[in-house]
């Protein structure tokens, strides 16, 4: 038994070899379905557990029974805990940690939704992932339901919103289809003249089904299927899935390709945040930094696609490593480009954070206090900005993270401005970190060979600290070998609670920026 | 205020003049029908079936390649051991019907030994490019005058191809320049830019805003979703499949996602200003 098993075992109040640390970085109890309340309330207590995600499995063929999955992170421990617990398949619900840890909250009820398990004691089961037009008693991951079952409509009210009344008091709708060109989601506001008073969503419209269809891919297919999780977010979502493969196959990925990962993570992060500086900068109407940002941010997808063959780095990613290499040229090419790009980028947070009315918009507009951001369990840059400290390059490092040097920077904030400088030093710690793996860049194979086959009836976590925030995976084979169930977690599930808990208080004119600070995923979400 | 005036003098003008036919490195595959052995590797290789091989009689066999669905992978260029396969370089790719997209080879067989020999190469069954754009140019002639109101609908795309059409607008493409205008709401619309493999949750709000749209109005699916459903399929619980599924397309614009010089030659070529092209130029080393 290892060491970090023992100490976790202790802390929680278990026997010697309830834990099992079955490779590193990821320890496992099985548990039954009753202790899941109070096995959390001691990971939380004891461990400092995080949330990072609720899912079940369908194990009826393999092992007669659904399973419930909590996914903690243990960053004092530096590792993830899973603690797995089977659920009759003749009593099909499991007890909720919802009402204790609202984290909970969602995932609870997208397991309801999805594999039609009750969350007991939720405090509220409704829907989360179904929109009301799905019928009763059909849930779309149960084994028996095949991927291509054409589902009718079910007739019935549209989904009820928490009603408004007095005197000036009224609903704004906004969405599905909005006025920009973003993501469709569905936003209701409730106001008193300007002021928002609270905001609901729904969300889920883009769902795509993606985790049914990993199920159907064979599993080297699953990478490309990874890739459309969400685009923005493609190199932080095939490495996730990558790494989960990795793991659960024992493949050992050679140091170039770890090396050459970090700088296509870095990269994802600098475009992302670079183009969402720029985007709060459309949102307030000051239009200057906005057409620089959006300058910047073409000139890096340029470079990208002459360094790495895609604008997006799509297609760079293998599973053992990557596809692509750095020549050294490439290498020259893109240290140039940083340089100046680190200097103009420079000039541009300047000019925004110099401009009163910029700052005028963006101080204490969207706050999301530190102990909301803490009780519900926000992540990445969202909750670095309320000053919730936690990045998984530096508390749990994958690919060659371990040997860096960086800093995690964290804001007090919690407001537009905080989440705007979170981005704005991070992009500085990025070049940092790009500077220091092509000063070293190793010298090996770009890609290990994989097995044919998977091993069966196995599961593993990947993990990464993508641009928004900790991406993580669940893989699991079969008898055979094939995928049997992948879950995807995008750090946007997480966080959407926090942007309802920001808005209200503030202006509907300002709901834009505010949004686009958090810029979260529906497709990440919704999948 | 001023060193903000003097920023922007010092940055000078980005717009590139012209932002088409630059070669791109990982473009559509080409097939060398020539070369194919019909061994199928390709095919098994495509993880969304833009590849597809058949028997449709026996002593024939079949190889359709569809560049609606193909996600720019490059798995069938590895995968051929006859490298008859190659990525095409060509960026901006139209088309007026799906079918436009593909092009399909015969293939005699051989009862001996089982041997394929080439019989033809089908490209672009249907309506010929330039029909299908006079076509289009009939209905809309003359209503639409020299600007285009776009209103963009995501109808399940993963975002990648919102950050490419988005990029359309940015100071290097500056899609203002050519008449084409985003607009808020699709009563505003000459034009709706749909992506996504049109999830059952967006099938509703796609029906209403064409709905919304007033006539004459026209329909540009964007992506390899948007075109075939791309890695996600068609007909699944969740995604129903391509845009044309739901309501009439006028304008193609398949990759994954189509970068913003195509997206903005799609649209071009809805105002009839640039005409089609639906095949990728091969490099190959070698030719």
């Amino acid at each position: 038994m290892s060491a970090v098993a023992r100490t976790a075992a202790e802390r929680l109040g278990l026997r010697d070899g309830v834990v099992r640390e079955v490779r590193s970085g990821e320890l496992v109890i099985d548990a039954a379905a009753g202790d899941l309340p109070e096995l959390a309330d001691a990971a939380v207590a004891q461990l400092g557990a995080r949330l990072l995600s609720i899912f079940a499995s369908d194990d009826r063929v393999a092992h007669g029974g659904f399973t419930v999955h909590h996914v903690w992170w243990l960053p004092e421990l530096r590792t993830l805990l899973r603690v797995s617990a089977a659920i009759d398949p003749a009593e099909p619900s499991f007890p909720s940690i919802a009402s204790k840890h609202p984290s909970a909250n969602w995932f609870e009820r997208e397991a309801m939704d999805l594999f039609g398990l009750s969350p007991l004691g939720h405090p509220n089961p409704g829907r989360v992932a179904l929109h009301d037009d799905w019928p009763e008693g059909v849930f779309a991951l149960r084994k028996d339901f095949a991927d291509d079952t054409a589902v009718a409509r079910a007739a019935g009210d549209f989904h009820p919103f928490r009603p408004v009344s007095g005197e000036g008091v009224f609903q704004v709708p906004v969405g599905p289809v909005h006025a920009g060109v973003i993501e469709p989601g569905h936003f209701r506001f409730g106001v008193a003249g300007e002021p928002v008073l609270y905001l609901q969503m729904r969300l889920f419209y883009v769902h795509k089904g993606i985790e049914k269809r990993f199920e159907r891919l064979p599993w080297r297919h699953g990478l490309f299927l990874a890739e459309s999780i969400s685009g923005d977010t493609a190199v932080g979502h095939a490495l996730a899935f990558a790494h989960a493969i990795e793991r659960l196959a024992a493949i050992d990925v050679p140091a170039r390709a770890r090396s050459l990962r970090v700088i296509l993570l870095e990269l994802e992060r600098i475009y992302n945040h670079v183009a969402d500086i720029g985007a709060l900068a459309t949102d307030v109407a000051f239009s200057l930094p906005a057409s620089r940002a959006q300058a910047l941010r073409e000139g890096l997808v340029r470079l990208q696609q002459r360094l790495f063959g895609t604008r997006l780095l799509r297609g760079t990613v293998a599973i053992g490593g990557v596809k692509t290499d750095l020549s050294d040229a490439g290498r020259r090419d893109l240290q140039t480009h940083l340089e100046t790009l680190e200097r103009e980028f420079d000039e541009l947070v300047t000019t925004l954070i110099d401009a009163g009315t910029f700052t005028d918009r963006v101080d204490a507009t969207g706050v999301l206090a530190h102990q909301v951001a803490r009780d519900l369990g926000i992540v990445g840059i969202a909750a670095r900005a309320s000053h919730v400290d936690g990045d998984l390059r530096r508390d749990l490092p994958h690919d060659a993270y371990d040997g860096l040097q960086f800093e995690v920077p964290v804001e007090d904030g919690g407001d537009v401005r905080a989440r705007l400088m979170v981005r704005a030093r991070e992009v500085e710690q990025s070049f940092r970190i790009v500077r220091q793996v092509l000063e070293a860049l190793p010298t090996t194979a770009l890609c290990a060979s994989l097995p044919v086959d998977l091993p069966a009836g196995s599961s593993a976590l990947g993990w990464v600290e993508a641009w928004r925030g900790p991406v993580v995976h669940y893989v699991a084979t079969d008898e055979r070998g094939r995928i049997a169930r992948v879950k995807v977690n995008d750090p946007s599930f997480l966080n959407w609670p926090g942007l309802i808990q920001a808005v209200p208080g503030n202006i509907v004119p300002d709901f834009p920026v505010i949004n686009k600070s958090f810029n979260l995923s529906y497709s990440g979400n919704d999948r | 205020m001023f060193s903000i005036l003097a920023n922007s003098l010092k940055t000078g003008i980005r717009t590139e003049p012209v932002p088409f036919e630059r070669p791109v490195p990982f473009g559509f595959p080409v097939i060398d029908f020539a070369r194919c052995t019909m061994c199928d590797q390709c095919a098994r290789s495509c993880p969304t079936g833009a590849i597809r091989s058949a028997a449709p009689a026996p002593g024939r066999r079949t190889l359709a390649l569809s560049y609606a669905a193909c996600i720019q992978c490059r798995e069938c260029v590895s995968a051929c051991p006859e490298h008859a396969v190659s990525a095409g370089t060509q960026g901006e790719v139209a088309a007026y019907t799906r079918e436009q997209l593909q092009q399909s080879a015969l293939f005699d067989v051989d009862p001996a030994n089982g041997a394929c020999t080439l019989r033809h190469v089908d490209v672009q069954p249907g309506p010929g490019l330039e029909d299908s754009a006079a076509r289009l140019r009939a209905r809309i002639h003359g209503r639409l005058g020299r600007s285009l109101h776009v209103r963009q609908v995501d109808a399940g795309s993963c975002n990648g191809c919102e950050l490419e059409i988005a990029a359309t607008s940015n100071p290097v493409y500056d899609l203002e320049r050519f008449g084409i205008h985003m607009v808020a709401s699709p009563r505003h619309a000459d034009v709706l830019l749909v992506t996504g493999p049109v999830t059952r949750n967006m099938e509703i709000a796609l029906r209403r805003t064409y709905e919304a749209t007033p006539e004459p109005r026209m329909v540009v699916a964007v992506g390899a979703c948007g075109c075939s459903g791309g890695i996600f399929g068609e007909g699944t619980y969740a995604a129903i499949g391509g845009v044309d599924r739901i309501v009439p397309v006028d304008v193609y614009v398949p990759g994954c996602p189509p970068t913003p010089s195509a997206i903005l030659n799609g649209l071009l070529v809805a105002m009839g200003k640039r005409m089609a092209s639906a095949q990728a130029a091969a490099t190959r080393s070698g030719d």
